[in-house]
């Protein structure tokens, strides 16, 4: 709510001050006294006098309750009718949506001050007509912004729900629709009613609104700019005033359409720059592709340091395949950014990892670069937001082939990437390396990503969530195209999902992740077979496989800003006492594999 | 009893009017479906196959293009008509997406107790009440009527949703993909809440899914859904243990499965599935068919009947085995 305070209290004051225009000890601001004229300052004047020697302070605050009154009016108006129109034109459609659109194009047909002067010429100045005109320019704004706010909505699931439980057309126009589109009327209201100001004054200085002597800023403005090079600050005060309500005007309409915003309270404040911490521990004792040791993700925000990852370790050989598992918010996905070098600035990555002997966190940007897309790839989860809509995929597997090999040359790059097309599985590569990516389904674009991938033959090959977005029988073809590559071009794979029956099917070991750390990592089989870890095994005991009704686990992964003190997983498990809750428990080595229990001996097989 | 009956339903989009080009998009192509009081029928498929279609078309919610959906022995009156809306307390809707489905600017209690609002002209202290019931019978704390729906995690919004789609009392509920976008650990405490309601409510069930595993432990029987049309249906026990149309194979094999000694030989199919914008002749799944034979181009298969319910269109159903 603070951020309402300041504008709120400064718009208040103007209109408080407008309104209480005749309470107030203020000189009559019509009575005119040419013996003071252009007056620089006067007991009971502190501003002035004018060119007619009437009082400048007085006439600034009768003025503003003029031109305030007007732009409201004319705003509240055409917001009022304008909304209407647009609502019924985006809900209903057919003629309403025809004569509300069409109504609003033949509005915007007119130049304003066309418009304004054709109907002061009809209906003569004044304040009623001023109203009327502005009302009229600013009405075609309300209905379009109206209009489009609707036929986005109208098909949101929650609009659907709503319709499906059979409201009638007002409830759901106001309930549902009205406070969803609101946001970006409340800005259009803040424009029109701050344009409406400075229109007022215009029109006013040209002599088509308020009609003298009432005053009104911009009336204010016409007559001090005749007498500018003798009493320049006349024109400063009524145009200071007009700036200032447009300004407040501006900031109170962005900080309502915030506060009335329930998800506002959600974000997060702006995360603070983070400290540099030492890297890297002891060197790998054997080289594999990849060796990860003691990998913690920090990001600092306003509440202190949270780790969403938290001292990870682990092995990917070159040819195998290695699964990360765990729920949403387990810090999966986190970890391969981490590893790649594409943790967002604010985040912060400490410990060690190895591809290859060289140490990845140390590095400079500049070499990672090189790495990135060339020994080590990617694949990310949605491949629809991962290509550019803009360009052909050939053009685009080519491009990810010359960025790590320019030599190859243009020509050789397409015609590579066409072979890489064929090889992911894409049907007719030529014609498919000429498709834009609107143009293939899910699953070639899939492939498509893999291909780009696959681009500079990786040696490591990290894929976070590759086939969550795709159809079964699709994600069949993909998994098994991944494998095929693995064997024939010994790939390391890291597969990062949650899905376990994937898991299962293709991953040689498996790291389970919990709230930031490893309860359980070691070979697929034997963990599948037997879980150590009570996470490990409610996660296996809810997939609907086999003959037993799945069972869910109870409750949420806490957030990184709230771990319990003890082992992460205790509250939601069922085999939790109560030294549970008092130490976190360390990873220790069992049975071949490791697992972070301090009952795990004490469990039913 | 059957409570709702698809009869051959059709739904084209995009067809017709002045300037509309080409052929539509037959989502559904005559579909017969029926759903009878207390019971869960599951349609699973893969995107394009029209099962949300389908849902939709049996809620009401959209008008058949062709065929007609008969709801409790009368057919369904036209959306939008004073019949229409006072149907929808009898029937509910819960979406995939727990984010989406929900307004975000309105608390959960005024969302759940829209229903009551609209049906009953329920309002203050007796509609909070019905709602506080209400969310203790999904599993959420009532205290927290007034929480909006961003406090609250996408297995919590999910209860939020089946718990308006009850609000009313209705019969029958569709449920399109509602576990879809969770964590499994959070999927299989709500595919258990709606098992509970429906066991503790009478409810009839239009469960919609992609994952056949969900429906095979909701659902009484199933339907398989290929561009709109239906491949196989019948018991869940019989569809899983034994499944006789070539496509209900491929997405069984396809389905990655824990347990070894459950996988078989894996069904890749070949090829991309064919636009639903133009369809192959015949029988639609031809095209991607191990078993296909010219003869499969001819005409659509018919559905045939295995006998326990269990219904195949495929003209080679006795050949393949």
């Amino acid at each position: 709510m603070r951020p309402l305070l300041l504008p709120g209290i400064g718009v208040g004051l103007i209109l408080l001050l407008a309104m209480a225009a005749p309470l107030l000890p203020l000189a009559d601001p019509v009575t005119q006294d040419t013996v003071n004229r252009l007056a620089a300052r006067l007991p009971g004047s502190p501003l002035g006098r004018d060119e007619f020697g009437r009082d400048v302070l007085s006439r600034l605050i009768w003025g503003a309750q003029a031109s305030l009154q007007v732009a409201f009016a004319a705003s509240a108006i055409a917001c009022l009718v304008g909304v209407t129109l647009g609502l019924l034109g985006g809900w209903l459609r057919g003629v309403a949506e025809f004569a509300a659109v069409r109504f609003a194009d033949v509005l915007l047909c007119f130049p304003p001050i066309l418009l304004a002067l054709l109907v002061v010429t009809l209906l003569g100045p004044g304040t009623g007509t001023l109203i009327f005109v502005l009302s009229i320019l600013y009405l075609p704004n309300f209905i379009r912004v109206t209009y489009a706010e609707v036929l986005s909505a109208r098909n949101q699931d929650y609009v659907q729900a709503v319709r499906a439980l059979g409201a009638p057309t007002p409830r759901l126009l106001g309930l549902t629709l009205l406070p969803n589109i609101a946001g970006p009327l409340l800005v259009q209201f803040s424009l029109a009613v701050a344009s409406a100001v400075i229109l007022e004054s215009g029109l006013s200085f040209l002599g088509l609104g308020v009609v003298p002597p009432t005053p009104s800023w911009g009336l204010m403005i016409r007559g001090a700019r005749a007498t500018m090079d003798v009493a320049p600050t006349l024109l400063l005060w009524p145009c200071l005033a007009l700036s200032l309500t447009i300004l407040l005007m501006n900031l109170l309409c962005d900080a309502l359409r915030d506060a009335l915003d329930p998800r506002a309270a959600a974000v997060q404040p702006r995360l603070r720059a983070i400290d540099r911490l030492l890297p890297g521990l002891a060197p790998p004792p054997q080289p594999a592709l990849l060796e990860v040791r003691g990998l913690s993700v920090e990001i600092a925000t306003p509440k202190g340091m949270v780790r969403p990852v938290e001292d990870l370790s682990f092995t990917v050989r070159a040819g195998a395949t290695l699964a990360i598992v765990g729920e949403s918010g387990s810090g999966k996905s986190l970890t391969a950014t981490a590893i790649m070098g594409l943790l967002p600035p604010a985040a912060r990555a400490a410990g060690a990892a190895w591809f290859e002997g060289r140490e990845l966190l140390s590095l400079p940007e500049e070499q990672r670069r090189k790495l990135r897309g060339g020994p080590m790839a990617m694949v990310f989860q949605d491949p629809m937001s991962s290509l550019n809509p803009v360009h052909r995929v050939g053009d685009q597997v080519a491009e990810a082939i010359l960025a790590h090999r320019p030599e190859v040359g243009a020509a050789a790059a397409r015609a590579e990437a066409v072979a890489l097309l064929r090889r992911v599985g894409i049907a007719d590569p030529d014609r498919g390396a000429r498709a834009y990516p609107h143009e293939l389904s899910g699953g070639m674009k899939q492939r498509v990503m893999i291909a780009m991938a696959l681009a500079n033959t990786p040696r490591l090959l990290i894929a976070d969530e590759p086939t969550t977005a795709l159809d079964v029988t699709v994600q069949a073809a993909i998994l098994d195209l991944l494998a095929k590559l693995r064997a024939e071009a010994g790939m390391g794979l890291v597969l990062i999902t949650h899905s376990l029956g994937v898991v299962a099917e293709v991953a040689d070991e498996v790291v389970v992740m919990y709230a930031a750390q490893i309860v359980e990592s070691g070979r697929v089989a034997e963990v599948f077979a037997r879980p150590l870890h009570p996470y490990t095994r409610a996660l296996l005991a809810a997939v609907p496989d086999g003959e037993h009704e799945p069972e869910g686990i109870p409750g949420v992964v806490p957030r990184p800003d709230s771990w319990p003190p003890g082992c992460r997983f205790a509250p939601r498990c069922t085999f939790a006492t109560e030294a549970c809750n008092q130490a976190p428990p360390a990873l220790e080595p069992a049975l071949g594999r490791a697992v972070r229990c301090l009952r795990w001996r004490d469990l039913p097989a | 009893m059957s409570l709702v009956v698809a009869e051959a339903v059709e739904k084209t989009f995009g067809a017709g009017g002045l300037f509309a080009r080409g052929r539509g998009v037959r989502a559904v192509a005559g579909v017969d479906a029926t759903v009878a009081r207390g019971e869960a029928l599951g349609v699973v498929g893969e995107s394009g196959s029209g099962k949300s279609t389908l849902g939709r078309l049996m809620l009401g919610l959209l008008p058949p293009t062709a065929g007609h959906v008969r709801f409790d022995g009368a057919a369904l009156p036209p959306p939008g008509s004073r019949a229409w809306r006072a149907l929808r307390a009898r029937m509910g809707i819960v979406f995939q997406d727990p984010f989406g489905s929900l307004d975000s600017r309105r608390s959960i209690g005024a969302q759940i107790g829209d229903g009551l609002a609209i049906h009953r002209g329920m309002g203050g202290a007796e509609r909070r009440a019905q709602v506080a019931a209400l969310l203790q019978k999904v599993g959420l704390d009532p205290r927290r009527e007034a929480a909006f729906p961003h406090e609250f995690s996408g297995g919590q919004r999910q209860r939020v949703g089946i718990a308006r789609a009850l609000a009313t009392g209705p019969d029958f509920l569709v449920a399109d993909e509602p576990v879809s976008s969770l964590d499994v650990s959070i999927q299989a405490q709500i595919v258990r809440l709606l098992a509970d309601l429906r066991r503790d409510l009478g409810l009839a069930m239009l469960f919609i899914s992609h994952d056949l595993l969900v429906v095979r432990h909701l659902c009484d029987r199933v339907v398989v859904l290929y561009l709109g049309r239906v491949m196989e249906e019948g018991p869940v026990s019989r569809v899983f243990a034994a499944p006789r149309h070539p496509y209900t194979r491929a997405l069984l094999s396809a389905t990655p499965m824990l347990d070894p000694a459950r996988r078989g030989a894996r069904i890749i199919l070949p090829g991309e599935p064919p636009s639903p914008r133009n369809p192959p002749s015949g029988c639609v799944f031809r095209t991607r068919c191990a078993h296909a034979m010219p003869a499969c181009a001819e005409a659509p298969p018919p559905l045939s009947d295995l006998g326990d319910g269990q219904r195949v269109a495929c003209i080679r159903v006795d050949e393949i085995g």
